[in-house]
């Protein structure tokens, strides 16, 4: 388990000292992963960079296992340092050495007899399923290949916490796939705490236990995935599942946005909203999808106004939120609201609730 | 016929081709001799300087302002001097190391201490361009500075290493080539000895063709080894 408090951190630049970091708390559970998200200049590389102990914060502490880490020097920080395997973005391999000997490079460094690096490294290339490729150099591996071997190398030491930052951008979908769940298994598998940084939201959406959204220096959003894909006020939940839905249809005049909620949701609802509440509906964008055992959902129905407020209260009954956009009928895709929300890196910290509805207003009249 | 020998012959007379050789070797012998001790000594000084340089720069593993300003401004001294301008410069302390200005020893000290702060630059070069992930994972392992620099930094800049190793012994065969006007032997001191002060074509262009077909050779040789070290 990591437990990062009121971690803070400045640079001193011309114009004097910088915050990149205001005050961030995080935990991450043992076989869980969080993901951490944010605008380009948010601070995420600044937050891994405190984490794996390349940078000392200004204030705060990170504790592993109870023992605060970022306080250590010289030998003790060297040592710390092997609690937390690190995934880097481009996979940072040794090009000279072959695979196998770029997986033992951290065993051979803490004086790991040879007959025992030998089995652990070929476990680990099993592990990563890449046994066949022990003796190739890493210019002869795909991209995809590369970053299953730093995952092993990440693994060499047994750590405790696994932190990725941008370890998949780059790679083509079938392969960011791949390694998602190849992450996915050793959080199972071995118990890792896994801070995966990415500002992929399908990354986030196919692994992350819990989010955490970084912006300028803050944590903006931290919850687990379904609840802030249910709450409808999160900017992170709409960017998570985006819905670029269709204009509302001739005789329908009020748009809701539903969430499913975090908790059981009838699969039959839209049907039964319209048999037994004999409310008409018009679907006009959605997503569903299963996450484990819960369902994640998000969608924009039409409703006649007459009828809104009944809608609401049925939907409320069959597990789903529901509200009425109050832009509805004005403007085209009423989806552009979530990538107004999300492409904004000048965007206000999200304790601000209801920012959704004056994006969409603002996409609206644009 | 020995050297000795020719300068009592008549001004402006070429030497026979025939005796060509027996000019040539002896002297070519003494310029590898300079350009090889001066690379021993280029390689261990100015590696290590680079080496120190990249590592006190602020992409190394322990930047430190002060230590690679100092560094930085001593290099960039040692190479702002013509090497001509240079080895006149410092003919006193060339006696004091050497007890001589004149021949092989007296060569060695200019040469090596305008090759130092050149291959200082080209390792400080070599290992900018190696990925600053690499140093990274490194540190995030848990390794010492010490590992660091043999695993991460010196063998995997071992194929630009080699290039840097070859680029400066052409030019510590220039150099040679003018450290022989003052009388330090070899094929430049016979090319100013018989080309310049006594006209004579033969040996000029002996030397001349001597030269070129031996950069041409460390070029090759050397763009060799850095390919072998290269990983696919
Ligand atoms: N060593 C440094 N010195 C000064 N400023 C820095 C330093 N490192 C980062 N910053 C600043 O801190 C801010 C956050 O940078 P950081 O790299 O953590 O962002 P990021 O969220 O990782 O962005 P990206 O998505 O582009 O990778 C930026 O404004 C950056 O300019
Ligand atoms: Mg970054």
């Amino acid at each position: 388990m990591i437990e990062i408090r009121d971690l803070h951190q400045s640079y001193t630049g011309h114009e004097g000292a910088v915050e990149v970091l205001k005050g961030i708390d995080l935990t991450v559970p043992e076989g869980s992963i969080t993901a951490v998200v944010g605008p380009s200049g948010a601070g995420k590389t600044t937050l891994s960079h405190c984490i794996s102990l390349l940078e000392k914060p200004t204030s705060g502490e990170i504790l592993v296992d109870g023992s605060d880490l970022s306080r250590l020097r010289g030998r003790q920080l060297r040592s710390a340092r092997r609690a937390i395997g690190t995934i880097f973005q481009h996979s940072a391999l040794l090009r000279r050495i072959t695979v196998a000997e770029n997986i033992a490079l951290p065993l051979r460094n803490l004086g790991v007899v040879h007959h025992e690096m030998q089995d652990r490294v070929a476990e680990l290339l099993d592990r990563v399923g890449l046994l066949h490729k022990a003796n190739a150099y890493p210019g002869q591996l795909s991209g995809g290949q590369k970053q299953r071997v730093g995952i092993a190398r990440a693994l060499a030491l047994r750590p405790r916490i696994l932190l990725s930052d941008e370890s998949t951008s780059g790679l083509d979908p079938d392969t960011t796939a791949q390694i998602l769940s190849l992450l996915a298994d050793l959080r199972t598998d071995l118990g890792l705490s896994i801070i995966l940084i990415t500002h992929e939201m399908d990354v986030v959406r196919h692994v992350a236990d819990q989010v955490a959204s970084l912006s300028h220096g803050r944590l903006a959003e931290y919850g687990s995935l379904p609840s802030l894909v249910a709450d409808q006020d999160s900017t992170v939940g709409g960017q998570l599942l985006p819905i670029a839905a269709l204009p509302l249809p001739a005789g329908f005049d009020t748009a809701l946005d539903l969430a499913y909620r975090d908790g059981d949701v009838d699969p039959e609802w839209f049907t039964r909203v319209a048999v037994d509440h004999q409310i008409r509906l018009a679907l006009l964008g959605g997503t569903v999808e299963a996450r484990g055992a819960t369902a994640l959902g998000r969608a924009v129905v039409g409703v006649r106004a007459e009828q809104a407020q009944r809608a609401i209260g049925a939907l409320n009954g069959l597990g789903l939120s529901a509200r009425v956009r109050s832009d509805a009928g004005r403007s085209g895709p009423l989806g552009t609201t979530t990538s107004i929300a999300g492409t904004d890196p000048a965007g206000p910290p999200l304790s601000v609730a209801g920012q959704i509805q004056t994006g969409a207003t603002v996409g609206a009249t644009a | 016929m020995s050297a000795t020998a020719d300068t009592s012959q008549p001004l402006l007379s070429d030497t026979p081709l025939s005796e060509l050789p027996a000019l040539l070797l002896p002297a070519y012998g003494e310029t590898w001799a300079m350009v090889g001790i001066v690379m021993v000594l280029v390689v261990v000084i100015g590696g290590a300087t680079g080496v120190l340089l990249y590592n006190t720069s602020p992409r190394g593993l322990f930047p430190q302002k002060r230590a690679y300003g100092v560094l930085s401004w001593a290099v960039n001294m040692g190479r702002s001097l013509p090497f001509l301008v240079l080895m006149a410069a410092i003919i006193p302390l060339t006696r004091w190391i050497t007890g001589t200005t004149l021949g092989i020893a007296a060569a060695v000290v200019p040469m090596t201490i305008a090759g130092i702060p050149f291959f200082a630059r080209l390792v400080q070069n070599t290992l900018n361009d190696l990925p600053q992930e690499n140093m990274a994972v490194g540190l995030v392992t848990g390794s010492s500075p010490a590992q660091i620099i043999r695993q991460t930094q010196l063998r995997e800049a071992l194929p630009g290493l080699a290039s840097a190793v070859t680029l400066n012994t052409i030019s510590m065969i220039e150099y040679s080539a003018i450290a022989g006007t003052i009388g330090a032997g070899g094929i430049g001191f016979l090319a100013v000895t018989y080309g310049y002060q006594r006209f004579d074509m033969t040996v000029m262009l002996g030397t001349i063709i001597l030269l070129i077909i031996t950069v041409q050779l460390v070029q090759f040789v050397g763009d060799r080894i850095a390919r072998s070290l290269t990983r696919p």
